[in-house]
């Protein structure tokens, strides 16, 4: 256990060494402050837009531009980034040193191989948990202090949910910690790549290709597609925003959670099946 | 031809009584009893049923001073039509010389008899176009109505009296209104890989919404600052 310890710390020192883990910490900080600065300019027009089919009918009494709006909208238009930025650390992980050469010093250590990706995936993990801790303290504590505290009106298909402000926080932090899974998902994905792969550009670039396209082909709203949405994981991913309607239906995030659990373990199982059998020749 | 002689004959008596009410007269008295109040405070507790608008109920206060101060605070979200009905009826009919009174018969309303009254604008009024009032002339208050406006077409309310019925405050009003469908910027929406679900409403036809306000704890006559009615 003190040696498994040891190659935590030692996995740690690595990781958080390069300047690239950083990139993403950097990149998340000025699109969240992007966002958020122009929304304090334009926010009030951008709402006028939104609501503008319900004022015709309706005085609307209370402030829609709130923290706990934006830190929706946040969230939402970070759908697609933040999966690039998770990648970088994870897809890079073990074909990073397979590229570099010091995988084979590494499995010269007395540690198994099983031991060693896992402790990689701990720490794969544990990025993407600041990563999003990182978000969480900008989109939602730093809106704080910029917008007022108040109700959050979210946009779906079928119509607007208001999400009264004493449930934001708790349900912020469910959401959170499904999107913990969701990354969690793409982590363990780009890991078992990086296992295969030999540079490390590979597994970033099809993580993202798989996203983007799962993601392209679950907007088409054609019948020809839609058995197809339950098998992509990207359907799943974005299963946080379910808990913002009203009411919430349990049983659907419940579903893609476990979709997306049984993800994780079937990409780490695949991943360290074949690190346990790869052979190591650079 | 003798029939409808006689027909006639039986009406006579039922035209007579209708002329023998004075829809003004019952106006006034309604007016009279609101006059009693300079001003309220109460607490309401608001439900709401809007069509594609999912939001749950919600506490405020309202305040309300002589002649036309009037504001609902709460810590939250809330709507309300355009046309405030809880303002408009008894602005609508504050000054009896706006308007032609028109008595247009009985009808029952959750179980009360109730005299209808048409009020058409002779001077300008606004936007109002008509109003439709079914007023309970035993007890002198406004149990139903029906105000169009040009703008925002009809808005009609049930309301039901409690204790404080002598001032003509209602203890639950109901508003009811036809109100276009709201559509959702794309944008907005973002529903990626989400089935879209059918929709209920494909021609684009009015939807009708509700409003219900329920009352409770008013203060009456005790003085409300004019600073309240500025401040959240």
């Amino acid at each position: 256990m003190n040696n498994f310890g040891g190659l935590l710390i030692n996995e740690f020192i690595k990781t958080f060494k390069k300047p690239r883990t950083f990139i993403s910490f950097i990149a998340l900080t000025i699109l969240v402050l992007a966002l958020q600065y122009g929304f304090y300019h334009d926010g009030k027009e951008i709402m006028k837009f939104f609501t503008q089919s319900l004022e015709e009918d309706f005085s609307i009494n209370g402030n829609m531009l709130t923290s706990n709006f934006i830190t929706y909208l946040i969230l939402q238009f970070l759908i697609v980034q933040m999966p690039l930025l998770v990648t970088l650390v994870s897809g890079d992980i073990i074909s990073g040193e397979a590229q570099t050469g010091s995988l084979r010093y590494l499995l010269l250590r007395p540690q198994t191989r099983t031991q060693i990706y896992f402790a990689k995936w701990i720490i794969s993990m544990f990025y993407t948990l600041l990563l999003l801790i990182w978000l969480g303290i900008l989109a939602l504590v730093v809106s704080k202090f910029i917008f007022p505290n108040g109700d959050l009106i979210a946009a779906f298909s079928d119509g607007v949910h208001i999400t009264r402000a004493a449930d934001c926080n708790f349900k912020f932090l469910e959401a959170f910690g499904i999107a913990f899974l969701a990354l969690g998902l793409i982590t363990s994905f780009a890991m078992m790549l990086s296992a295969f792969a030999e540079n490390s550009i590979s597994p970033i670039i099809i993580v993202m290709s798989t996203v983007i396209i799962f993601t392209v082909i679950g907007t088409f709203e054609l019948p020809v597609f839609e058995f197809l949405k339950p098998f992509m994981f990207t359907t799943h991913m974005i299963v946080w925003r379910d808990l913002f309607e009203n009411p919430v239906p349990a049983s659907e995030i419940i579903t893609s959670c476990m979709v997306m659990f049984a993800h994780i373990i079937l990409f780490f199982s695949i991943g360290l099946f074949h690190f346990n059998k790869k052979d190591i020749t650079c | 031809m003798k029939n409808y002689f006689l027909l006639l004959l039986c009406c006579i008596p039922f035209i007579g009584k209708s002329q023998s009410v004075d829809p003004k007269k019952s106006i006034n008295k309604i007016n009279e009893k609101f006059s009693k109040v300079a001003d309220y405070k109460a607490d309401v507790a608001m439900q709401f049923g809007i069509p594609n608008v999912k939001i749950s109920n919600i506490n405020a206060t309202v305040l309300y001073k002589n002649p036309n101060k009037f504001k609902m605070k709460a810590k939250g979200l809330f709507f309300l039509p355009k046309q405030n009905p809880m303002q408009n009826v008894m602005n609508t009919l504050k000054d009896t010389a706006n308007y032609q009174a028109i008595y247009s018969g009985k009808a029952l309303v959750n179980g009360t008899n109730c005299i209808i009254v048409n009020i058409i604008p002779i001077k300008p009024m606004g936007d109002l176009v008509l109003g439709k009032f079914w007023i309970d002339d035993v007890k002198n208050l406004i149990v139903k109505s029906e105000i169009t406006t040009k703008n925002n077409g009809t808005v009609a309310t049930e309301n039901k009296f409690g204790a404080n019925a002598i001032y003509a405050l209602p203890d639950e009003i109901k508003i009811n209104m036809d109100v276009n469908k709201f559509k959702i910027p794309k944008m907005l929406a973002l529903d990626i890989n989400k089935k879209k679900k059918l929709d209920a409403n494909p021609n684009n036809k009015k939807e009708s919404a509700s409003i219900t306000l329920h009352f409770t704890n008013y203060i009456i006559n005790q003085k409300i600052e004019d600073r309240e009615f500025t401040t959240d």
